[in-house]
């Protein structure tokens, strides 16, 4: 999908200065970039077969089982169930960070929207919930289309704060979102791991499906930095001058430790886990969450 | 404190710059809101220390690189007591001073000597430390096994002192360049026998000299030395003393010698000059001037002498007196004055004797020769003459003869034979005149023997020349011959005039090419040789195969050529002449003096020119060895000037008598052209290890002797010192390409390790 993907290069959709229309413009240059593809219409799945009753229509009904056992049954799909789709959006001080086309939070904030544009395409319900050291904005989940716009207002936080401890978050959350459903969290996850995973490990047992998008910039994955440089912390007070090169190969495995630590965290508690360069094509965060609608999908069967 | 050339001191300061730049960068810092600050913070808190001390590491060796840089260029020392410390040795500096008149080479008011002077005294003045032990020597070329002293330095490991730089330049000051063509060869072997014992001490040889290309250019036996030196642990500086002027004009006398002619009292004869160019252009009108026992005569002008050429000029000479007579010639001042100078001792007798040894009595042949040679009257040609029978020979001594006439002989004792072998073999000249009387069978076996004996030719039979009317061809011709100069372009005139009637011919086997010692200076028409010329031992002898005397041809009555007294004047010239030995000497070159002792005493008083008091010199007979003819021979080493030499010879009468002997330099040293630093180097190196600097250059740099020269080790250190800093460099920098090689290599499996 070369043609299509170099649309959505960070670089490009910066140029779309609404969210909504970034979020189309995404979606429908993924969607044809993929038009041949399996995953197209599987929002709307067969889920079972019912008994033919007048009024049903006879669009539905499953003439395989009529030949077979000489019976009207009409198929169910899961149009009849939606879908429910509840993004965690971090917007906390952290996630401001970026010198590249965008920084994290407006990276996280378009990946969000174009999942949420996805999904009100494919009839599910979109709600969205954005946080820094506390839930800001909480959205509930509908299926309009025009649900979009709300989802997009809840991204727009100002005054970021630092992000401490994510399992209060995420506790509040599963008490506002009973019902289960998937949960699409977008954040750098820079905070207490132990917290994170306590969290996730609540939302899986409350029966969400958990899909968490770590999204880093390149600065923090590759540690370019030379000649003396004082870092300010973007979540903290903390200052440290010194000359990067040296310090460069500590840091690197330290971050690697931790997105090691993270990725384990993730696979103990059956979380599907991406990461996400603020420089890579932002269908990423698409192909990711179909990806992991098709493994659903699988799942479920089996 | 380390002795550093001044330039360079301020230099050191430069060692502050990474300093600076760090500063500066500090200053300059990026500031960068970060996220992750977590990871960043434990890794400073886990490397800090380690990091701080490579940081101060790398600022220390780029600090270091740059001290090094500026000592490596400073060429410091590790002087005296610092040396002493780490085990310095003594030093011993041996001086090779040049000092062959070419070293007097002068431009503007200095000369190469002058500035070999200054370069010493500069040297003498750097080599004085209290605290570590020096020595020096200096040796001059001269003083190496000339004028009969072996090797002589002036000073032979010297301590040096505080006063040492006092003595030197004193030394310095009465130091002249001497007049010899003195060869290197003898002082690098003196210098390498002293330095055969390995003695521990540090060797610097310095050779200062003009390095000309006449003992450069193919330095075989020099370089041979030098590695030898070299071998030995000493340190060879070689310092020009002339800036590598390849090739300066200078003119030189070369010769000054008496033409062939006879030479006596009262007759005038030519001297010959010969004057060589060696400069690199050619030179027009070049005045000669000429003295004779002090009396200046009228110059002379050479037109042109090409560059590298030499020309000839001659003047005439006339002494009343006969005796020893003192001639020099001068040229105008040039690069080097020594060789503009020439002197010759010419010894003059009352008239030359000549033998006529005739076989007939009424010697009708000889005394036609006789006639020739001293025609009586007002006119004196400086021969006298007298008429023997063949028994003279055998029973007198016949060296006091110029030349010895023998004709018409038939037969000669074996006695008379051997005494003329002897005499001729001696440079004596003798010329034979055939006759009726002459028996070619005697004169093969006896005279020619088989081309070993006096003959020129194998005789055959006396024959006639048949009369031609009708070839008009004349019965004499010759080629361009000394004896003929006089005839000059009338020689063909005069020769033709003469008839020939009956002649000797030659055995017809002898062919003249096959003979290189013999040469047919005048034939016949019919192409018989005529006049014969060969040349035995250091003699001459010459046959005409015909008469004397008007026997068998009209040459010698014959009143329409006077030819034939002016060629037997000539030939007697030729023949006497005597190639002038034991008179002249090269500057160092001992006066051998040869003393009969029934005439004289053994005590010799020999001075030297220029009259003063440190001219004249006292010398014993040195070994009054007898030899065969009885002789005392006395031997005066000390020929240290060009100029006329005397030896007071005492009488065993009483009387004293003063010999002159001429002394001039040798012409060859004024070839100045000189091989400049690279050309020397293309002749020695890199076999020999030497350091070359040109006398200027060197004054400057001179104060390095004075210690041991850091300045390779400080090369080494830079070296070091710059290879660590890249590498501290590279393992503290950060390399993009690698990175993110890397890092792309360390993202994608966190994409595909993913629970995705």
């Amino acid at each position: 999908m070369p043609d299509s993907r170099k649309f959505l290069h960070p670089e490009a959709i910066k140029r779309i200065a609404r969210l909504d229309l970034r979020a189309r413009h995404i979606v429908e240059g993924f969607l044809s970039g993929m038009h041949r593809s399996p995953y197209f219409g599987q929002s709307i799945e067969f889920r079972q077969h019912r008994e033919y009753t007048f009024g049903d229509d006879p669009r539905y009904i499953d003439w395989k089982v009529w030949a077979k056992q000489d019976r009207y049954c009409v198929k169910q799909f899961e149009e009849d169930t939606n879908l429910r789709g509840t993004l965690l959006v971090d917007v906390s001080g952290s996630m401001r960070y970026g010198r590249g086309a965008m920084n994290k939070y407006e990276y996280a904030c378009t990946i969000a929207a174009s999942l949420g544009y996805l999904l009100l395409r494919q009839q599910d319900a979109v709600g969205c919930v954005s946080f820094d050291e506390r839930v800001r904005m909480t959205v509930p989940l509908r299926t309009r289309r025009n649900h979009l716009e709300s989802v997009l207002q809840a991204l727009e936080v100002s005054s970021p704060r630092e992000k401490t401890d994510m399992y209060p978050i995420l506790r509040e959350i599963t008490e506002t979102f009973p019902r289960r459903g998937m949960m699409m969290l977008i954040s750098d996850l820079l905070s207490d791991r132990e917290g994170l995973f306590r969290g996730l490990k609540l939302l899986r047992s409350r029966g969400h499906d958990v899909m968490v998008f770590h999204v880093l910039d390149d600065d923090e994955l590759d540690f370019p930095f030379g000649g003396p440089t004082r870092f300010d912390g973007l979540e903290s007070p903390d200052i440290v001058r010194c000359n990067p090169r040296a310090l460069r190969d500590g840091y690197l495995k330290a971050m690697n430790d931790f997105l090691e630590e993270v990725r384990r965290g993730c696979t103990r508690n059956n979380v599907d886990y991406a990461l996400l360069r603020t420089s890579q094509p932002l269908d990423a965060a698409l192909a990711a969450y179909l990806s992991n609608r098709l493994g659903m999908h699988h799942k479920n069967r089996g | 404190m380390l002795p550093l050339v001044h330039p360079f001191t301020w230099a050191l300061s430069l060692i502050a710059i990474p300093v600076v730049i760090h500063l500066i960068n500090m200053m300059r810092h990026q500031r960068v809101e970060w996220a992750a600050m977590e990871f960043l913070l434990l890794s400073q808190k886990k490397h800090r220390t380690w990091v701080i001390l490579k940081q101060l590491l790398l600022l220390l060796l780029r600090m270091l690189a740059i001290a090094g840089v500026v000592l490596a260029l400073a060429q410091p020392l590790l002087p005296d007591r610092w040396g002493n410390f780490l085990g310095s040795q003594p030093t011993h500096h041996i001086v090779v001073l040049d000092d062959s008149f070419s070293m007097s080479d002068h431009w503007g008011d200095t000369t190469a000597f002058d500035r070999a002077k200054k370069v010493l005294e500069r040297l003498g003045a750097s080599v004085v430390h209290p605290q570590q032990p020096q020595s020096f020597t200096l040796l001059r070329l001269s003083h190496c096994g000339m004028f009969g002293e072996g090797t002589k330095p002036d000073f032979h490991k010297e301590k040096v002192d505080s006063e040492f730089a006092v003595r030197l330049t004193e030394k310095l000051q009465s130091m002249q360049v001497s007049e010899t063509a003195a060869e290197p060869l003898p002082a690098l072997e003196a210098v390498r026998q002293a330095l055969s014992e390995d003695t521990g001490e540090r060797r610097i040889v310095y050779f200062l000299s003009d390095f000309r290309a006449r003992q450069w250019d193919k330095p075989d036996e020099l370089k041979k030395r030098l590695l030898q030196l070299d071998e030995s642990h000493a340190e060879i500086r070689l310092i020009d003393c002339v800036a590598g002027d390849a090739s300066r004009p200078n003119l030189a006398i070369t010769s000054l010698e008496p033409e062939e002619g006879i030479r006596a009292a009262g007759v005038r004869w030519r001297m010959q000059i010969t004057v060589r160019n060696f400069g690199p252009t050619s030179v027009r009108n070049i005045p000669v001037y000429w003295s004779a026992d002090g009396k200046a005569g009228p110059q002379v002008v050479i037109d042109e002498i090409p560059a590298g050429d030499t020309a000839r000029q001659w003047f005439d000479v006339v002494f009343p007196t006969a005796g020893e007579h003192l001639l020099s010639a001068h040229l105008d001042a040039d690069a080097v004055l020594a060789d503009n100078v020439r002197h010759a001792r010419i010894d003059l007798p009352v008239d030359v004797p000549v033998l006529l040894v005739d076989g007939e009595p009424a010697a009708r042949d000889s005394k036609f020769v006789a006639w020739s040679l001293v025609p009586g009257g007002e006119v004196r040609t400086g021969v006298r003459a007298w008429i023997e029978t063949p028994r003279y020979l055998a029973l007198k001594p016949l060296d006091e003869f110029g030349a010895i006439s023998v004709a018409n002989v038939d037969r000669l004792d074996r006695s008379a034979i051997e005494a003329l072998e002897k005499y001729v073999s001696a440079g004596g000249g003798l010329i034979f005149f055939v006759g009726p009387q002459t028996r070619s069978d005697f004169v093969n076996r006896e005279l020619y023997r088989d081309g070993k004996g006096l003959f020129p030719v194998p005789l055959a039979n006396p024959e006639s020349l048949p009369v031609d009317t009708l070839d008009k061809t004349p019965d004499v011709q010759s080629g361009e011959h000394f004896i003929f100069r006089f005839l000059g372009n009338h020689r063909a005139d005069h020769l033709s005039k003469i008839l020939v009637k009956q002649y000797f011919t030659v055995s017809p086997d002898w062919i003249a090419k096959n003979d290189p010692s013999t040469r047919v200076i005048a034939q016949l028409r019919n192409r018989a040789p005529l006049l014969v010329e060969k040349s035995h031992g250091r003699g001459r002898v010459m046959a005409f195969l015909s008469t004397a005397s008007p026997s068998w041809n009209n040459w010698a009555s014959n009143s329409e050529t006077v030819s034939f007294p002016v060629v037997v004047q000539e030939i007697v010239a030729y023949l006497s002449h005597r190639p002038s030995t034991g008179a002249s000497y090269l500057v160092g070159e001992p006066i051998a003096v040869k003393l009969d002792p029934a005439k004289y005493q053994p005590t010799i008083h020999f001075a030297g020119p220029g009259g003063g008091p440190s001219a004249t010199i006292d010398a014993a007979v040195d070994a009054p060895a007898k030899g065969a003819s009885n002789q005392l021979a006395a031997s005066f080493a000390r020929t240290e000037k060009s100029g006329f030499y005397e030896a007071l010879l005492t009488q065993t009468t009483g009387k004293g008598e003063t010999r002159h002997y001429a002394v001039n330099v040798d012409p060859a040293e004024g070839d100045l052209k000189a091989l400049a630093g690279a050309e020397l180097a293309a002749r020695l190196a890199p076999a020999v290890k030497y350091q070359f600097d040109y006398a200027d250059s060197f004054e400057t740099k001179i104060d390095e002797t004075a210690g041991r020269n850091l300045g390779d080790l400080l090369i080494y250190l830079l070296i070091a010192a710059l290879i660590g800093e890249q590498l501290l460099a590279w393992s503290l920098g950060y390399h993009p390409i690698g990175s993110n090689k890397a890092s792309s290599r360390r993202a994608a499996p966190l994409m595909q390790g993913g629970a995705l």
